[in-house]
Order: C-alpha cells, then sequence, then structure tokens
C-alpha cells in the first residue's frame, strides 16, 4: 500500500524544535530508504510563500496564501510504500514532526505507479508542490450511501479523462501526482504530553481538503500558476501551489 | 537626462531630481543585473549617497544614470564579495559575466516595466504589492511608507521582508508576461496604482501634513507606465481619472475637514490637470463608445464635474448614463440613482435606491441618500428617520457630524 504523510505544524512552534531535529528527521529519512519505505518526500517553503489558484466563471483567481486558513499547516509531505495502515502509523510517529505538529497519513487512490523524481532540479528551475484541495463531503457522502470503501463516485469517471487530458497538457513540467483517498479514511497523528496519539480523520476540519497533488518542475511562479488554473479541480475546488525546499 | 548635464547647477538639488528620475530605473536595471533585490535596494541608496559629494566636488555627470549604475554595480560587486556562501557566488559569477557598466544613460535600457509587473504580482498580498511598489519603483523609505499607512515601521519592514522573501522563494518571475497573461496582470497593475492614488488621497484630509504623497507617486508611476505602454488606453484612462480628481484636491479640505463636492469653492480646481485629463481621455470629438473601460468611464464621470463651474450646470444625464455603463455592483447603482435623482427628480431615483435596501443594509451611504430623496419629496419624517440610521452606520465622527447637522437643520424646518 502506499501511503501520504502531510505534515501539519504551527509554524509559530518550529522556534520550539529541540537542536537535534536535524539529526533525528537525517536519521528517520535514513532508516525508512533503507527499509523502502520513503519513495519521496520534501519540506515546503512557509505558508506565507504560498499562492492559491481558484477559476471562477472562468476567470481565475490568484491570491497570496494557503488554501485554508488553519492554525496548522502543511509543512511537508513523505510518500510511503508500507505493508499497511499500522506500519505507516508507526513510521510516522517516529518522524521529528511530532515535536511540533501533527502528521496526517492517508492512502493513495489505488494504482498509483512508484514516483520517479530527479534528484536534481533542472538548470534554472524550481520544485513546485500543487496540493489539488476540493470539498469531499459530497463525494463521502456518496460513497457512504454505496455501502462500500473502494466504490469510487460515479462522477470520477468523467473526472478521469480530463485529468488525463490536464495531466498530457502539463507534461513539460509535471513530475508525478496522485489522487488521495477520502478524507474519512485519514489518520492523525500526534504526541501529547510525551504519548503518540492517533486520531480518525484529517489533521484539520476544513471546508476543502486536501484530495491530491502533483509535484511539478517549473522555471517560475507563472508557470507552475498557468498549470494550475487548467486542473479540472481549480473550477470547483482550490489549488495550492507551494515552492518546496530543495 | 540633459536637464542635468549643467555643471553650475545645484549639486544637492541635482541629486534630489536625478533620484526622482532615475531610481526606479536603476533599480529595475540592478536586479536584471543580479538577481536580488536587497542587494539592489541597498547599492541604488548607497550611490545615491554617494553622489552628493562626488558631484558637489566634480559637478554633475554627463550621463547621471550611467554613473549611479557603475558606483552601485561596485557596491554590489564588493558586498558579494564579502559574503562567502554559494548562492552569492552564485550571484556575483551571474553579475561579472553580464556586460560591462553603460557609458552613456541612453545604452541603459528601462527595465521598470518587469519591476512593476513583479511588485504588483498577484501572488503577493495587496498590501505588500503597494508597500514593494512605494519602495522598489519610488524610492520611498520603509518609514514614509509606513507613515503614509498609519502602521508602525517594523511592521512595514516585515510587510516589505516578507513580500522580497516570497519573491525568491515561490520564484516570483522577473519579467514582462506572457501574451495569454498580459490583459490580466495589466489590470493588476492598475489596480494597484489606483488603490494607491485613493489611500493616498483619502489620507490626504488627516495629518497631511506628516505624510509623503502617494497619491503625486501613484501619478507618477502611471504617467510613466503609460509612457512605457502607449497601446494601453485603459492606463492613460487610469492616469486620466487620477489627474480629474487630483484636480480637485485643494478644494477639497477646509478647516480640517471634508468638504462635500456640491460645496467646494470650485476656483481653486487644478485646471491645468482638468485640461490634462480631457485631453488625455480625447474627450470632446468621439461619443460612448463601448470600448471604454472602468477607469475611462470613471475619468468622463469626473470630467462632467470638473468641468461644471457650478454645482448646478453639472450635465448630471451623462453622469447617469456613465454609471449605467459601469458593472452595476451595488455600489456603482447607489451613484447612479443619485445622479438620476439630479438628472431626473428624485421620484424617479427613489424606487432604484429602495431596491438596494437589502444588498446595502449596513451601508450609511445608502440610509443617507434615502434621507435626502425623502427631503427633497417634502417627506420630512421619513428623512429623519433615514438620518438616524445613517448616523448609527457612519464610520467616523466627521460624518456623523455632518449628518447630525443635516438632521438639525430638517428638525428646525419642520419646527418653523
Amino acid at each position: 500500500m502506499r501511503y501520504m504523510l502531510l505534515h501539519a505544524v504551527e509554524e509559530s512552534r518550529l522556534a520550539d524544535l529541540p537542536p537535534q531535529v536535524e539529526t533525528e528527521l537525517e536519521a528517520w529519512v535514513e532508516e525508512m530508504v533503507g527499509r523502502g519505505i520513503e519513495l519521496d518526500g520534501a519540506r515546503l517553503h512557509t505558508q506565507a510563500d504560498a499562492t492559491t489558484v481558484r477559476v471562477r466563471d472562468g476567470n481565475a483567481e490568484v491570491t497570496d496564501g494557503p488554501f485554508a486558513e488553519t492554525k496548522e499547516q502543511v509543512a511537508g509531505y513523505d510518500v510511503l510504500e508500507c505493508e499497511d495502515l499500522d506500519t505507516a502509523i508507526a513510521v510516522a510517529s517516529a518522524h521529528p514532526t511530532l515535536h511540533v505538529g501533527a502528521i496526517e497519513v492517508r492512502p493513495f487512490d489505488e494504482g498509483m505507479p512508484a514516483p520517479e523524481v530527479p534528484e536534481t532540479v533542472a538548470d534554472g528551475k524550481r520544485r513546485y508542490l500543487m496540493l489539488v484541495c476540493a470539498d469531499m463531503r459530497r463525494a463521502m457522502a456518496e460513497q457512504g450511501a454505496a455501502g462500500s470503501a473502494v466504490t469510487e463516485p460515479t462522477s470520477d469517471q468523467e473526472d478521469t479523462t480530463e485529468i488525463d487530458a490536464w495531466c498530457d497538457s502539463v507534461a513539460d513540467r509535471r513530475i508525478y501526482g496522485w489522487p488521495l483517498a477520502l478524507p474519512d479514511q485519514a489518520v492523525t497523528v500526534r504526541r501529547i504530553d510525551g504519548k503518540v496519539v492517533t486520531t480518525d480523520g484529517p489533521f484539520a476540519e476544513t471546508k476543502e481538503q486536501v484530495a491530491g497533488y502533483d509535484l511539478l518542475e517549473c522555471h517560475d511562479l507563472d508557470e507552475a500558476l498557468a498549470a494550475a488554473r487548467t486542473h479540472p479541480v481549480a473550477a470547483h475546488g482550490v489549488i495550492e501551489v507551494r515552492p518546496v525546499f530543495v | 537626462m540633459t536637464v542635468l548635464v549643467n555643471p553650475s547647477s545645484q549639486p544637492r538639488d541635482t541629486v534630489a531630481l536625478s533620484f526622482e528620475r532615475s531610481w526606479g530605473r536603476l533599480v529595475a536595471g540592478l536586479i536584471g543585473w543580479c538577481g536580488d533585490w536587497d542587494l539592489a535596494e541597498e547599492c541604488a541608496a548607497e550611490a545615491f549617497a554617494e553622489a552628493v559629494p562626488a558631484w558637489e566636488r566634480a559637478g554633475v555627470p554627463d550621463a547621471p544614470l550611467a554613473w549611479l549604475t557603475t558606483v552601485a554595480r561596485n557596491r554590489a560587486r564588493d558586498r558579494l564579495r564579502r559574503r562567502t556562501t554559494e548562492g552569492t557566488k552564485l550571484a556575483l559569477a551571474f553579475a561579472d559575466a553580464t556586460e560591462e557598466a553603460p557609458l552613456g544613460d541612453d545604452d541603459i535600457p528601462d527595465e521598470r516595466l518587469r519591476l512593476i509587473f513583479a511588485c504588483c504580482h498577484p501572488a503577493l498580498p495587496m498590501a505588500a504589492r503597494v508597500a514593494l511598489t512605494l519602495r522598489t519603483l519610488c524610492g520611498l523609505t520603509a518609514a514614509d511608507i509606513a507613515r503614509a499607512f498609519l502602521v508602525t515601521e517594523p511592521a512595514m519592514d516585515k510587510r516589505l521582508v516578507r513580500a522580497r522573501a516570497k519573491i525568491k522563494h515561490a520564484g516570483i518571475p522577473y519579467r514582462v508576461p506572457t501574451p495569454e497573461l498580459w490583459a490580466e496582470r495589466v489590470e493588476g497593475v492598475l489596480a494597484v496604482l489606483y488603490l494607491m492614488f485613493n489611500e493616498g488621497y483619502a489620507a490626504s484630509s488627516g495629518e497631511a501634513l506628516l505624510r509623503v504623497d502617494v497619491s503625486g507617486e501613484a501619478i507618477r508611476l502611471t504617467r510613466s507606465l503609460a509612457e512605457l505602454l502607449p497601446a494601453e488606453t485603459e492606463v492613460r484612462a487610469l492616469l486620466a481619472l487620477m489627474l480629474l480628481t487630483d484636480a480637485r484636491r485643494p478644494a477639497r479640505v477646509r478647516d480640517g475637514r471634508v468638504v462635500p463636492l456640491g460645496e467646494q469653492d470650485r476656483s481653486l480646481w487644478d485646471l491645468d490637470l482638468v485640461t490634462e485629463g480631457a485631453r488625455l481621455l480625447g474627450a470632446g470629438g468621439d461619443g460612448p463608445d463601448d470600448s471604454w473601460g472602468a477607469y475611462a468611464v470613471q475619468a468622463r464621470i469626473a470630467l462632467c464635474h470638473d468641468v461644471a463651474a457650478r454645482p448646478e450646470d453639472t450635465d448630471w444625464h451623462s453622469i447617469a448614463e456613465l454609471y449605467a455603463r459601469l458593472p452595476a455592483t451595488p455600489v456603482v447603482e447607489l451613484n447612479r440613482a443619485v445622479a438620476v435623482s439630479m438628472a431626473h427628480g428624485p421620484a424617479s431615483a427613489l424606487p432604484l435606491v429602495e431596491a438596494l435596501a437589502h444588498d446595502l443594509a449596513g451601508y450609511y451611504l445608502h440610509a443617507a441618500t434615502l434621507a435626502d430623496l425623502h427631503a427633497r419629496l417634502g417627506r420630512v419624517a421619513e428623512a429623519v428617520d433615514d438620518l438616524g440610521v445613517a448616523i448609527e452606520l457612519a464610520p467616523t465622527g466627521a460624518e456623523r457630524r455632518l449628518l447630525r447637522e443635516r438632521r438639525a437643520a430638517l428638525l428646525g424646518l419642520t419646527e418653523s
């Protein structure tokens, strides 16, 4: 199974990180890569460097800031290959993010190929993470009505062709991406009073939830925003574009 | 720049004049040269500081911008060599690899367009766009801008630092937008300039003496933009709108109080600005045109007011017609209703204003307009009630005072 870890931290608490955190982080990455668990991952620039794109009535609205004004903000991600959810939770529980925040563990939709991310960024380019966010309540309700956790909403059939067309159109700048399972399948891991606590659901209850992501490599922000505004979800949801540390 | 050649002119004044004319171009060129906004601004400031004694000693150079560029680049190289990180080594290599400093001012390409599109990028918060534009293109200090927008200097510094950090981290491009983004980005730049103008204009009623002239900077920048983008009619229209509004500035405040348009001393209006604004619109010849953008329409409304020698000479028919050409937001509709009441009488305007009751509930000018229409229709009791609502909703003491005076006048009328 493949899982996404979304690291959610309160940025004001980053100053509280213990000095050994870099060593801890390196050790975690080394271990998880060595065990074949960590497939991809990166830290993101601060939420103040985020830009969101919405398309309403055919007009693109570009705004400063993240997709939702939550106390905790996505600060990084990892893509894991684990046998099951318990392993993914254990891997997340060992991550130093828990000093200052939470980690949301979310399965990917089925069929995700192994990401192939070049180690170095092409000359003159930079990387961006596109968080594709949408109001998933309807999809979750439909799924509940269907009575099965794996039945996909019927509207997905059309969406898939649209998404495929979008992927083709941005093939020059898109490294990879994949949709996530619905937010009700998320588990959030925190450390409270020294104890790791897991709770059901995503790290924040927002109207729009992360539904998938794409990793882009572009010359500049305008190229990334141009890709975001043509994404099918931009017409009803919101796309957050966040520069990635490389 | 030929004005600056005369060595007998006073160097200090010449530096000041040169600052006004060259700061934006100098910084724009330096950013293009080294890719580092902070470095470009620091070194531009140092070059101007050096110009004062140097020009006093040796006279003003023939090509002041080239002189400033050379000095600033040397300062930038010094600083980059003193730093040791990888990033700055790259910047130094980049900066050294590019061509030698130009000899004449005419050899220096005007890169301000790239700079203004970057400063006004929609990924930046609006307040940061305004601050960054004033700092980077107009050369205002963070302290100046902080005073103009009534925030503390550290808060303004932080805003500027954050904006530059985002440009760097998020990769906001330093170039003129591609054709498919052109219209939208030009519109974005104009929105920043108009906001800057309006903020400066509104501020000019208060502690004006302490403030820098933000409206003046907005006009200067829009003027430059109109020269850089001669094909963009909306840029010219925005410049016209600013000039036609600014023309009334001398009459706008009396004894520290804002004077309503109808009560202003029109002999104080600046007719040169009115003439220039009208010329920019090409007004007079052509009739209404569907190609007019929102700024062109608003500028023509301002012109209708400016050319009326007395309030009663105002061409309210045209104004009402012009308002109908703007996107029909509730506030535009309210303004249109006022024009209709002046052109066709209060009875025709009343239903228009009443229809806005839901959309503009809580907006004091809606209640104040209703009061005005009711009073003109002789429905004094209703007018008094409307004014009560307006007084409750008015945002500042000055406005409340004006409304109370109006109510007292109405009550005086009923008592008599």
